[in-house]
């Protein structure tokens, strides 16, 4: 599904170059469940954000689906953006003049989807994750164990066929975490969605069916 | 989606409640300002748009060159219309109109009528004055007809429907009938009157109508369709060459007729003379130009505001981008923001104009609207607030959409150098705009400060005049008049002449005689002056001597002269004038002495050739010189007298200094209108940096934190943030110095009289930029200055 073929990374410094990813290989398949892991600055989430088109390659190929990124105009690359890709931060990032409903209703907007339907998704979504009583909270109201559910929740109701986590659980304490993992579990066992997680914690890569570990921009 | 924009948009404006203030304030403010003078500028455009037949109404005009001067005037002679209407088929109709003041009376009532109109017959079919009855072809053909206005019937009469009613004017002597009542005057009308009496009235008189020398009355022709006003000048010179040639040739004078369009007469003519209603295009340029800074003020305020405050957005921007956002999406979301805001401030600007229209009214001295909703500029509005939204928006808009998601959710975002950069240009900006306004301000109170004081030349203080009007005939009265004034207790002297400086006089077709022994015809201005006028006034003599009661000629064979007419004659010395002969109206002698130049009219025009002579027969006005101890009294005494001879004239007086400063009311009035929008510009430019001022503060908290810890006074943390702005102001002084000193110098170029320009001024206004931002710093840096070091650190 994800596959990234000789991807470099470098920032121009003075007169050379900081390089964060170094000529990197790597295939994630359809249904998959993979953990990123590595010490800080390895360039784990830069290698996430390429994949999430958040950022593009200094060198290399990346195929989505078998078709390459790069030669897509901005237009296509959003449309893969809205409807293939979800995203979940360890800030969590809601908007917060936004209350729970309306952060999760975004996306739907920007996908243009008819009034009715936008209105029985989030309806849906809320209903499974139990959170209908806070739909109107805010969230500075909420914890942040409730704040990532609401994270997940808007990633996952555009319908995307992967969601990419950069460090989903780094805000909580364990059980929260525990929580937000066995989710993460669920949705790719039962909803058949592929996830990518950057991670620190070695509990939280067991999730995974594979462990990839990053060291000074390459896969180690 | 858009409703989630607004729903944004709204949350927004109530969370941050510190900048939406000053955002809308600002916007309010800049708005008001901009509709109020939009409205003036609309206004004094619109002079004399509603004649049906503008296109073809075009005023006639007369250069009378001298071999000394060329004198552009706006009036004519009488016979000059009328031979046009005759000489060319171009020329449909020819209106001859008179504009002047009137004694009339009601019954047992009087009335003083300062706007009386006196016109030919076609008045009301060249111009568009709505009759409400009567016909326009022919209620001015008879002799003592006169059309009223309708509130001038109503005031009269009690009701509009006053046709066939009659009024009287010249004392008793003559009555006049109603013949139709018009719609009243608009105020834009050059031509202001409350009632036209028939040209025939004048004629029935005995006035003559075939004095082609006599200037004395506004032309305006109508030309048929498709004439080129041009073509038809370039026709005039044979025309007169046919007319007049050999009067020309006998007096020296050339005369050459020009054509004006109506719409043009307003605000582009400078010929003086006439009495119709003059504009100024300078005014409405600057006020166009203040308007636009004002605005432009206030959307600064909104750019640096917005982009200063950018990285709290930018986080928003990141998540709605990871989400799927279009940049173009987010731009649209934002510059509907602002639109809103914009909107919001539209509505309380119009509101805001509502309410202000009296007072702006008052401040302007026009009647230019009394409901802002029936001016039809409401739509106009509407379109103005959502272009100065787009135009306030639109770059920040775009910048916020431009942040990388990447980049501001890492958090590793500060604002960038060239954002820096553009808010502090734009600050400068601001400065210099308000740096400009000030010192423009302090040079047009200095200039009006120095036309109250400057010495006139003559005594204008504690002088009273008293209209002796309607006395008949004075020539015979006026001593007696005068012996009797002198017995009030309380008056130290009096002098009758026909005018008195600051108002009108006569001017008169004069020959004088030049060095070289021919005589020089010249349109000289002209007082008829009793024996004690020029001491009454102080005005001094330089040459000869002033006139005198023991020499019994002087009374019709003397004449006094200023310097001015010296020099416009050619002599180099007022001594070779003396003994020089003098023909005017019929009356024949010498220069027995020259008086120095005395400003008889405002300080805006040089001091123009004046003669004087005696003769009693023109006497009118009286001053007189009181006592300001119980002038009341004094008052109540000369009124008994005036009233003793004129039983149906009415007593009518004023101090020469007021009347003499009446003449710079519309320079006061510019003063205040542009007082008023200086102090708003530095009311907007001070709010913008008071926002600007304590965002940089929240931002440095920490910065100003770690400098107490190691041990900066409360002193130098406020020295180092005005530091910046300390800067900006004199980069803005250094630039706003050349462009105020050019704009004013300019101002200043209208007044024959005027100041220089001095340095200080400019480190006035520069010092005020000064002290308002060194205060807009203090207020909000004092507070995080004071605050403990340990609060703010341990909050990052």
């Amino acid at each position: 599904m994800i596959q990234l073929r000789h991807i470099s990374k470098y920032y121009p410094v003075g007169f050379g170059k900081n390089e964060i990813l170094k000529d990197i290989d790597l295939r994630i398949f359809e249904g998959e469940f993979v953990s990123i892991m590595g010490p800080s600055g390895s360039g784990k989430s830069t290698l996430l954000h390429i994949m999430g088109l958040l950022e593009e390659p200094s060198q290399g190929e990346y195929l989505f689906e078998g078709e390459s990124v790069h030669k897509m105009n901005e237009k296509k690359r959003t449309q893969l953006h809205r409807g293939a890709i979800g995203f979940v931060f360890q800030a969590y990032h809601l908007i917060d003049e936004l209350t729970v409903y309306e952060n999760i209703e975004t996306p739907l907007l920007y996908k243009n989807v008819p009034s009715a339907e936008r209105k029985s998704r989030v309806a849906d979504i809320l209903d499974r994750f139990n959170i209908v009583a806070k739909k109107d909270l805010f969230p500075n109201q909420l914890s942040g164990g409730q704040q990532q559910l609401v994270g997940i929740a808007r990633a996952l109701v555009g319908q995307p066929k992967v969601i990419l986590a950069d460090e989903p659980t780094g805000n909580l304490h364990s059980d929260q975490a525990k929580e937000i993992m066995e989710l993460f579990k669920q949705l790719n066992e039962k909803d058949k969605i592929t996830i990518v997680q950057v991670t620190h914690s070695e509990i939280n890569a067991t999730y995974g069916h594979r462990i990839i570990q990053i060291r000074d921009g390459k896969i180690a | 989606m858009f409703k989630n924009y607004l729903k944004m948009a709204w949350r927004n404006i109530r969370k941050q409640k510190f900048y939406s203030f000053i955002n809308i304030l600002g916007l309010t403010t800049g708005m008001t300002c901009c509709f109020l003078i939009f409205m003036y500028v609309r206004f004094e455009l619109s002079y004399d748009s509603f004649h049906e037949r503008k296109q073809q109404i075009y005023r006639l005009t007369t250069d009378v060159e001298t071999p000394t001067e060329k004198i552009e005037a706006a009036i004519t002679s009488m016979p000059m219309g009328p031979a046009l209407k005759q000489d060319f088929p171009e020329v449909k109709e020819a209106v001859r109109i008179n504009l002047s003041n009137m004694l009339v009376l009601v019954g047992n009532n009087k009335y003083q009528e300062d706007e009386v109109a006196v016109a030919d017959s076609n008045f009301f079919h060249v111009f568009t004055f709505p009759l409400v009855s009567g016909n326009e072809h022919t209620v001015l053909s008879e002799p003592f007809s006169v059309v009223l206005s309708e509130s001038a019937a109503r005031k009269y009469f009690g009701t509009a429907n006053a046709i066939g009613r009659s009024i009287q004017i010249g004392g008793r002597e003559h009555t006049v009938k109603v013949t139709g009542v018009m719609k009243d005057v608009p105020e834009n009308s050059q031509l202001a009157f409350n009632m036209v009496f028939s040209l025939a009235t004048y004629k029935a008189l005995g006035e003559t109508f075939e004095n082609w020398g006599s200037f004395g009355v506004v032309t305006y022709l109508l030309l048929e369709s498709n004439v080129d006003p041009y073509k038809l000048e370039q026709k005039f010179p044979p025309f007169l060459e046919h007319h007049v040639g050999m009067m020309m040739k006998e007096s020296k004078m050339r005369y050459t007729l020009h054509l004006e369009n109506i719409s043009d007469v307003y605000l582009h003519s400078k010929r003086e003379g006439s009495q119709v209603l003059k504009g100024s295009m300078p005014n409405v340029y600057i006020f166009s130009f203040v308007a636009v800074f004002i605005l432009l003020i206030a959307i600064i305020n909104f750019v640096n505001l917005a982009t200063a405050r950018a990285t709290e957005r930018a986080r928003e921007v990141g998540v709605r981008k990871s989400v799927g956002a279009y940049e173009s999406q987010l731009t649209f979301q934002f510059l509907s923001e602002t639109l809103m805001l914009s909107l919001f401030a539209f509505v309380l600007s119009v509101t805001c104009c509502q309410l202000l229209l009296p007072a702006f009214n008052l401040l302007t001295g026009k009647e230019i609207a009394n409901n802002i909703f029936q001016t039809g500029t409401v739509g106009i509005f509407i379109l103005m607030a959502i272009a100065i939204g787009l135009l306030a928006g639109v770059y920040p808009a775009i910048v916020l959409a431009s942040y990388k998601p990447v980049v501001v959710l890492k958090g590793a975002f500060s604002s960038s150098h060239k954002g820096l950069l553009l808010r502090r240009g734009l600050v400068v900006f601001q400065f210099v705009i308000t740096i400009v306004l000030v010192a423009g301000v302090i040079i047009v109170y200095n200039q009006l400060l120095y036309m109250q004081s400057r010495d006139l030349g003559f005594k204008k203080d504690q002088q009273l005049v008293v209209e002796f009007s309607g006395i008949d005939p004075i020539k015979d009265k006026w001593k007696e008049i005068k012996q009797q004034v002198s017995s009030i207790q309380g008056v130290k002297g009096c002098a009758f002449s026909s005018a008195i400086p600051s108002k009108s006089h006569s001017s008169a077709y004069s020959n004088m005689e030049l060095k070289s022994g021919d005589m020089q015809a010249s349109n000289l201005n002209l007082y008829f002056v009793d024996y004690d006028f020029l001491q009454l006034y102080d005005i001094q003599l330089v040459a000869g001597r002033g006139f005198s009661e023991a020499m019994g000629t002087d009374s019709t064979q003397a004449m006094v002269v200023n310097e001015a007419t010296v020099a416009s004659l050619g002599y180099s010395k007022p001594e070779e004038i003396i003994g020089r002969k003098y023909s005017q109206w019929g009356s024949e002698g010498k220069v027995i002495g020259v008086i120095k130049d005395f400003n008889y009219h405002s300080l805006r025009d040089k001091v123009e050739p004046l003669t004087m002579r005696v003769a009693p027969a023109g006497f009118m006005p009286m001053t007189i010189t009181v006592n300001p101890a119980n002038i009341k009294k004094t008052l109540a005494a000369v009124e008994a007298i005036y009233n003793r001879y004129a039983p149906d004239g009415r007593f009518n007086y004023f101090f020469v200094d007021d009347s003499f400063d009446k003449q710079y009311r519309g320079e006061y009035r510019f003063g205040r209108l542009v007082l008023t929008f200086t102090i708003l510009a530095i009311f907007l430019a001070t709010l913008g940096l008071l926002g600007l001022i304590s965002f940089i503060v929240i931002q440095r908290t920490k910065e100003i934190g770690i400098r107490k810890v190691l041990g900066a006074s409360v002193g130098s943390i406020l020295f180092l943030l005005s530091g910046d702005f300390l800067k900006l102001v004199l980069i803005a002084l250094l630039v706003a110095t050349p462009l105020a000193w050019y704009l004013m110098y300019q101002w200043l170029s209208d007044f024959a009289y005027r100041i220089d320009i001095q340095w200080w001024v400019f480190v006035l206004a520069g010092g005020i930029a000064v002290i308002l931002s060194l205060a807009t710093v203090y207020v909000q840096t004092i507070k995080t200055a004071l605050t403990s070091p340990v609060k703010s650190l341990r909050t990052e």
